[in-house]
């Protein structure tokens, strides 16, 4: 893990890594908008995030292409507390193969129910963040660990199927 | 995904979302329902059930975990908070997000509901530059907000260099428990 923050991220803290019990708060606010706004009102949510908090990650990606996907990525896990990811980038892609998802541990630990859809939010954030750059992105897996693969937008490949994210549970 | 590095960053940007869905209701409804009662139920848990030493264990732990330049002193009567480098509002300066009107709400806004089913009421005034202070007493106590100094001796905020600074107003509380309770404007100078 780097001692300093990468430049990488858009947004950086002095301290290297985040508090792991902002994912509870992470988890509770998705419970909340799926029981006020649906489930339409909370991937609406995670567009919006991806689209507007996350557009300058998007800028990079536009001039940066895969690398810059690269090394956001790494740069991203490594302030992940208890993450154990692995960025894979070749020319037309990037791949993250994630073994361990900080989140998801994070909640089982501390023993609280997460929201069954959680891991859908890996999808909409990151398409919405990627389709202003020409990629997009397919997730296999998770409630623990995944697959993302972010591919060129003109990449020959079924859309996202919601049911190959596994729902989260506690265990 | 979205992570925990820079939570305070997406989770300020989420008040302004919420605001812009449902309004200002729906803000409050969300720091009360989703972070009070659901994200925080550890905090909830510990203060309902023990008092001012649920807030020592508390706040011991998340303020370290957090890396914050705070002080805590607590007798029978009164629990105080004296935040001098708030890591939450400090991320938000760091990086000039400015989303929602009044980050620092956030706070009374779960913690408020959270003191107010738990028997207590708040003194509380911040001065949106990443410092504040608590005063946080049993709801039938009749004591009034301490002097500058006089429980927290010279860790307390209001002593600070730059506590007061006339571009940016203090938001000040008087035993409340709604982040909607605040006491008119003070002067800057005051």
């Amino acid at each position: 893990m780097n001692e300093e923050p990468s430049v990488a991220l858009p947004y950086r803290d002095t301290k290297p890594q985040g508090a792991a019990d902002f994912y509870l708060a992470i988890n509770a606010t998705f419970r909340f908008i799926l029981n006020r706004l649906g489930q339409d009102g909370l991937q609406r949510y995670w567009s919006d995030l991806g689209c507007r908090y996350y557009a300058p990650v998007s800028q990079r990606w536009q001039t940066g292409g895969t690398e810059g996907i690269a090394q956001y990525w790494r740069a991203f896990f490594d302030a992940e507390p208890g993450s154990d990811v692995k960025v894979v980038q070749s020319d037309r892609e990037v791949r993250l193969e994630v073994k361990v998802c900080p989140a998801i541990a994070h909640l089982r630990r501390q023993n609280r129910e997460i929201v069954t859809c959680f891991c859908e939010h890996c999808y909409f954030v990151s398409e919405a963040m990627a389709a202003p750059a020409g990629f997009t992105v397919r997730v296999q897996g998770g409630n623990g660990s995944c697959t993302q693969r972010f591919l060129p937008t003109d990449a020959i490949t079924p859309p996202q199927n919601l049911e190959d994210i596994t729902r989260a549970s506690l265990s | 995904m979205i992570g925990c590095y820079d939570f305070c960053g997406h989770y300020e940007w989420t008040f302004a979302w919420f605001e812009a869905e449902g309004g200002h209701e729906l803000v409050r409804d969300y720091w009360v329902e989703g972070i009070s009662r659901d994200s925080q139920q550890h905090a909830r848990e510990l203060i309902l059930s023990q008092g001012f030493a649920g807030m020592r264990a508390y706040w011991g732990h998340t303020l370290d975990h957090e890396a914050a330049g705070y002080a805590i002193h607590a007798n029978e009567e009164v629990f105080r908070i004296d935040m001098h480098e708030c890591p939450s509002k400090g991320f938000l300066i760091h990086n000039g997000l400015v989303q929602y009107r009044d980050y620092c709400d956030h706070c009374m806004g779960w913690i408020g509901p959270m003191m107010q089913d738990a028997g207590f009421v708040v003194d509380h005034e911040h001065n949106h530059c990443g410092q504040c202070w608590w005063e946080i007493r049993r709801e039938e106590s009749t004591a009034g907000p301490s002097e500058a100094g006089q429980l927290a001796g010279t860790t307390d905020v209001r002593l600070r260099p730059g506590w007061q600074t006339p571009s940016s107003p203090h938001d000040l509380y008087r035993r409340a428990t709604d982040p909607d309770d605040k006491c008119p404007p003070l002067p800057p100078s005051s």
